[in-house]
């Protein structure tokens, strides 16, 4: 029979590290193929590139008899292959229901309607999803959540299908049922094959053939039989120790499990009655249990099963809403500083600083523990050798593999001595030999140290190492005891099968055992009809998401009102009730005369005459006079004998145009006092040159008339391109974007879809400011509406498309957000006219201004508004503004890979 | 005591995580040296190069050299134009002023007769056209008073002496290059101290520090210091070596009492980051969050157009809720006009009453918003 997948030679690199390093595999097809190695050895990228989510650097890699480098390949078994990224619900939306998400799903799979639904009827019946087809998939318990992943990876009937770590961090319970669906499908579908990358040695255990690496090469295959008889080991697990280097295996001693030494019966932990609601949800249901000193006690359940809630009580972080807490008789308060520096915590994610290194970190934390400066360095030191981080004291943590990271995180836990270590889920992702290094420290603190260790873990043979244990499941303790009698308890022969037993009898929901029905496949679509169902199923999504979203809607629909409202009364430019002050030394009807020429306009407003320059130097220095006249002694008598008397005018000339306003007003008033003086006098020329100005298109002269109109170009620029931006990117942070890559969507129908929604919006915002223009600001409309409305729906299109093809340049969402802010901000804001009209740009300013679309947008706005714009210049506009759309588009497909590198 | 200890120990490490921060550490080199060169010469409100069409109808020696009168910096070489097509540039925008010299314009004015020259303003240029009008008929009655009275050594009754205190020429890039420097400083702080406490939650960094024997206002106090001195220093620096060594802007007042200032207002805002990061989970929110928030205050705070221009219920409303007024003030105070101590207090007091009430509500969420 084929392969399903052979690869040949291909290496693959990151930046300076070696992922893959030449692996030639032979991947057998119709088979549970697995993949099994310590993170980090290449297991994620090898399932990446057979997938063809991520491009091939070096090597051949065939999948499904063709080469994926090849585009119309790809494109050929894009529908026949699933692939399930890693991380819990990582490729799922957490706020669309679990039907919502299969209906996405369904729909890039070109689906109809019909079909959808028959398919998802019968996926969540067999999944045990039936019940909670409404619930937002990010409320999914975490094995509940891989299910939904599988339903949706399963939707098309693939041909092969790949799963990337689909089970770690998940509980027993759940994770069995996951096999056993895997099983189900397989007896239905006996031709699809199965790639799964696991750090679970005993579900390796049941796959039909293995690949074992390590460093980015594969260094043993064949099935788990072949693999333990080869090696002489009793378990999988064993097996693959014994296959690794021996340079590898030095460190690798099993863990002994030592007898726990009497400590006297001293209570370290105690807990009495524990109980913790949010709002209406109790995550954790009057617990306690009470754990003598030294002991380790392990601490198993669901997923979220209140584990991790009652831990975080323990440590003081949270408060409970019942119940005590007791550390060595000693109750536990709020903010309990005492009682801090008695517990050491490690959550369950990498929680320490990554800008630090490693040795900066347990610097740090020694120092805010309070650990005595005299003890410190040689605590260091200490803490280096035991936890074997001596090595690589300077690197920086993010560098490091994940097992020596958790290490890392135990030391700094471990630095101030507590007697109590709290662990939540110290393991989960490592793999079993750095696993077993970290029991081993764990088993020499307990016994050696008497520290008293409380620990969550899925694993069970780490369970079984444990001095008690107990079983948690709803927030209720089911379970507490020894492994051995809980065995014995629940009459089972494993710990796992206890485990197991206990949670089903808690469970209401009983395995339905249902197979999974092939549902027909419906009839052929056209490629247009299947394409528009793709693009639809982004757009849908993505409308949905924002409404429910609070902050990103606030930002696309009230962002826009309070940008409209803070610019429109802001930003004005009418002057009025500019402060001018007098220092009239001479105090003649004439210098009288001059002052109330100045007070009888409503430009300017007096304050209190000045009787210094140094008076003025001080009120001018605070800004409370723009403009000061300084009228000398003898002024009234020098203007009548014909003697020109002079007059000295101060401006303000901190803020350059308030003073060169003040000047043009004060000009004025100046002429308009020598011209009635010269005329009464008979002296000089009276002018008979008259001057008309004429105040066209805003006759009131009033700021908001012409502010209005282009401030709506510039929030028509910024926060749909902010908006359209952030929603690529975000697929990108979240993961979500594996979906684009590993279905059949193309570029142009992911663009297209999740432009649409943003489009609308925008559009929407338009009609909202122009009412607010309307009604708020009293701006006339002279022009057509109609014609406008046009131009910025052609105008959005091209800024959600900028904001669009910023994304594909940036990676974070914040990146995202300021990129385009400032991209856009900077010619909009100085060469768009909304300050300086563009025929005052120099040539570089206009070309600057004219290659973005607001320069284009806004005298149409400007115009429809005040000068009576009709169809004729809209349409010339909208056609430069189709061109940057397009543009834009085109662009954005050119730089949004299909592929990751 | 060890509370100090502790503050000093997490600035410490927070002045390492900025070091880390490449792009950050990009942005603010950028933002502080070459951003405020760049846009302290971009879009200014003043009269420059205002675009001007004549409509001579009149031909005459006069009306040329009335035409000629017009001219850069303030006015754009004029364009000649027939009337049908100064208003259809009038309305495309492409003049915002034309002036319209009537037929027998200097006849009329040699007959005795009254005439009058007409001046079409594009009102939609709120900021330049009514300046750039009053500017276009001073030039205009000036040339004409020279070139009807060419012996009259001063025609006027009247001589005024104009100065204009602070900056003698009116440079516009004095004023813009310093409010440019203080827009900096708002955004930079916003995004800096915002993001130090978004990056821990994210990062779930900060859970781990609430287990440690460390109070909520030990790193509140650590991040808004080591966000705060990073962009206070380079804000210094960019005012001394920037604006006035290399685009040789005069500073008037006390570098000291400055540096008092804005350390003020620098504390203010990064207290308004840190309570805008409480309300959001991630960095994307925040941004979201942030941007709104920049543009206000960076408009409305008065270094953009005149406070006095916005409705009073709007002034009133900025000056309780943003520092970014008060430090205008204060910093035009202090650096153009040369204001000491005694005169500038008050705004630093409301700076510090603003920052205090930041903090406090900060604090007051800090538990709550992390547990959530």
């Amino acid at each position: 029979m084929q392969p399903v997948a052979r690869l040949s030679g291909v290496s693959h690199r990151y930046g300076a590290v070696t992922a893959l390093d030449a692996v030639s595999l032979e991947i057998p097809a119709g088979v549970m193929a697995g993949l099994i190695g310590p993170d980090g050895v290449g297991k994620s990228s090898l399932l990446a590139l057979v997938a063809g989510v991520r491009r091939g650097q070096a090597g051949a890699v065939e999948v499904l008899g063709g080469p994926m480098a090849e585009r119309h390949h790809r494109a050929a078994v894009a529908p026949r292959i699933a692939y399930m990224p890693q991380g819990l619900g990582r490729n799922l939306y957490p706020t669309l229901s679990v039907v919502e998400n299969l209906q996405f799903f369904g729909r890039l799979f070109g689906q109809s309607a019909a079909e959808r639904d028959a398919r998802i009827a019968m996926l969540l019946d067999a999944t045990d999803l039936a019940p909670f087809p409404d619930r937002p998939a990010g409320k999914l318990s975490g094995g509940m959540k891989q299910k939904l992943g599988l339903c949706a990876a399963l939707i098309h009937d693939p041909d092969l299908l790949i799963l990337d770590e689909p089970t770690t961090g998940v509980d027993p319970l759940s994770r069995r049922q996951f096999w056993e669906l895997i099983a189900r499908v397989r007896a239905t579908r006996p031709g699809m094959s199965v790639l799964t990358a696991t750090a679970y040695m005993e579900e390796a255990d049941r796959f039909d053939w293995i690949a074992a690496m390590e460093a980015g090469r594969v260094i043993a295959t064949g099935s788990p039989a072949d693999l333990r008889a080869r090696t002489g080991a009793a378990s999988l697990e064993e097996a693959f120790v014994a296959l690794l280097p021996a340079a590898v295996r030095a460190g690798h001693a099993a863990v002994p499990v030592l007898p726990r030494r009497d400590t006297g019966g001293r209570i370290a932990i105690e807990a009495e009655g524990l109980v913790k609601r949010f709002g209406a949800f109790t995550a954790v249901d009057h617990v306690g249990f009470s754990i003598p000193e030294g002991e380790i006690f392990g601490f198993l359940g669901s997923n979220g099963c209140g584990k991790t809630t009652t831990m975080k009580m323990l440590t003081g972080l949270l408060d409970p809403t019942e119940g005590v807490t007791r550390l060595f008789g000693r109750e536990l308060g709020r903010s309990d500083m005492t009682a801090r520096l008695g517990i050491g915590y490690m959550s369950q994610a990498f929680s320490l600083y990554g800008e630090l290194t490693v040795r900066q970190n347990l610097i740090l934390h020694a120092r805010l523990y309070g650990v005595a400066p005299e003890r410190r360095l040689a605590r260091l030191a200490e803490v280096m050798a035991e936890f074997d981080l001596a090595e690589v004291a300077e690197a920086m943590p993010e560098s490091l593999p994940l097992g020596i990271r958790q290490r890392l995180q135990l030391a700094v836990a471990m630095i101030h001595e507590p007697p109590i270590l709290i662990l939540d889920e110290p393991t989960s992702g490592v793999d079993p030999v750095a696993r077993d290094g970290f029991w081993a420290v764990l088993m020499r603190l307990s016994r050696e140290k008497g520290v008293t260790i409380f620990i969550s873990t899925h694993f069970m043979n780490e369970a079984a190492r444990c001095d008690r244990i107990s079983l948690m499941h709803a927030g209720r303790v089911l379970e507490v005891g020894t492994p051995a009698e809980i065995v014995t308890r629940r009459g089972a022969d494993s710990l796992e099968a206890a485990f197991i037993a206990a949670l089903e009898a808690e469970a209401e929901s009983v395995e339905s055992g249902a197979d999974v029905p092939v549902p027909a496949p419906g009839p052929p679509r056209g490629r247009l009809s299947a394409a528009l169902t793709r693009a639809y199923a982004y757009s849908w999504r993505e409308t949905l998401e924002l409404a429910r979203d609070p902050i990103r809607l606030f930002f696309a629909l009230l962002g826009p009102v309070i940008l409209m409202l803070a610019m429109g009364f802001g930003i004005s430019f009418d002057v009025d009730r500019l402060s001018f002050a007098v220092m009239d030394q001479d105090q003649s009807a004439e210098s009288r005369r001059l002052t109330e020429g100045f007070s009888a306009i409503p430009q300017f407003g007096e304050t209190a005459p000045f009787a210094s320059p140094t008076e003025l130097q001080t009120r001018m220095g605070l800004g409370g006079v723009t403009l000061a006249l300084d009228i000398p002694e003898g002024f009234g008598r020098d203007l009548h004998r014909g003697d020109v008397p002079e007059i000295g005018l101060t401006f303000d000339g901190a803020m350059p145009f308030r003073a060169q306003t003040a000047q043009g007003y004060a000009l004025g008033v100046l002429q308009d006092f020598t011209e009635k003086i010269a005329a009464e006098e008979g002296i000089g020329t009276t002018s008979k040159v008259g001057f008309e100005t004429r105040y066209l298109f805003n006759q009131a002269f009033e700021s908001a008339n012409a502010m209005v109109p282009s401030v709506l170009m510039l929030i028509l620029m910024l926060v749909p391109a902010v908006m359209a931006a952030v929603s690529v990117v975000r697929e990108k942070e979240t993961g979500t974007i594996a979906n684009f890559h590993a279905t059949p969507v193309s570029r142009i129908e992911f663009l297209l879809g999740k432009q649409l929604p943003y489009l609308a919006l925008a559009w929407v915002s338009f009609w909202v400011l122009i009412a607010l223009g309307v009604t708020v600001f009293a701006v006339p409309l002279s022009g057509s509406l109609a014609a406008l409305a046009f131009a910025a729906l052609v105008y959005v299109t091209a800024t959600t498309g900028f904001g669009q093809l910023i994304s594909a340049f940036t990676r974070t969402q914040v990146a995202a957000v300021f990129a385009t802010a400032v991209v856009a901000i900077i010619p909009t804001v100085n060469f768009s006219g909304l300050v300086v009209p563009v025929s005052s740009l120099g040539e570089g300013g206009r070309i600057f201004g004219l290659a973005f679309p607001g320069a284009w947008f806004q005298p149409v706005s400007v115009g429809a508004f005040l000068k009576g714009f009709g169809w004729p210049e809209a349409l010339s506009a909208a056609a430069v503004l189709g061109v940057f759309a397009l543009g834009y588009l085109a662009l954005a497909i050119l730089s949004l890979p299909k592929q990751e590198r | 005591m060890r509370s100090l200890r502790n503050i000093l120990w997490l600035t410490g490490k927070e002045l390492r995580a900025i070091r880390g921060d490449r792009v950050m550490l990009v942005l603010i080199a950028y933002v502080f040296t070459l951003a405020v060169w760049l846009v302290s010469d971009a879009a200014s409100t003043e009269v420059d190069h205002l675009a001007t069409a004549v409509v001579d109808e009149d031909r005459s020696q006069l009306s040329a050299r009335l035409t000629d009168a017009i001219r850069p910096p303030l006015f754009a070489e004029p364009v000649p134009m027939t009337a049908p097509e100064a208003a259809a540039a009038q309305r495309a925008g492409k003049a915002i002023l034309v002036l319209t010299i009537p037929p027998d314009f200097e006849r009329d004015l040699h007959a005795g007769h009254q005439t009058t020259l007409q001046i079409l303003v594009d009102a939609t240029a709120v900021a330049q056209a009514g300046n750039g009008a009053s500017f276009l008929r001073q030039t205009l009655a000036q040339e004409l008073s020279a070139a009807l009275a060419p012996r009259a050594v001063s025609s006027d009754p009247v001589t005024v002496v104009f100065r204009n205190a602070f900056n003698p020429n009116l440079t516009s890039s004095w004023f813009s290059a310093v409010m440019q420097l203080m827009n900096n400083v708002t955004i930079l702080m916003l995004i800096l101290s915002g993001a130090s406490m978004i990056r821990e939650r994210e990062h779930g960094t900060i859970e781990h520090v609430l287990v440690m024997p460390v109070r909520p206002h030990e790193i509140v106090a650590a991040k808004i210091l080591a966000s705060g001195a990073v962009i206070l220093a380079a804000s210094l620096f960019s005012l001394v070596v920037v604006v006035e060594g290399a685009m040789g802007v005069p500073v008037a007042g006390s570098l000291a009492l400055y540096a008092g200032g804005a350390a003020i207002y620098v504390v203010a805002v990064a207290s308004l980051g840190l309570l805008l990061a409480s309300f959001t989970r991630t960095m994307g929110q925040f941004g979201l969050l942030v941007i709104p928030v920049i543009v206000l205050m960076i408009l409305l705070s008065g270094g953009m157009t005149p406070l006095e221009s916005m409705p009073d219920w709007l002034q009133v409303l900025m000056r309780t809720v943003s520092p970014a007024t008060h430090f205008v003030i204060f910093a035009q105070a202090v650096l153009y006009r040369g204001a000491g101590l005694e005169l500038v207090w008050p705004e630093m007091a409301m700076m510090a009453g603003m920052a205090t009430v930041a903090v406090t509500i900060v604090l007051a969420r800090f538990r709550k918003v992390l547990a959530g």
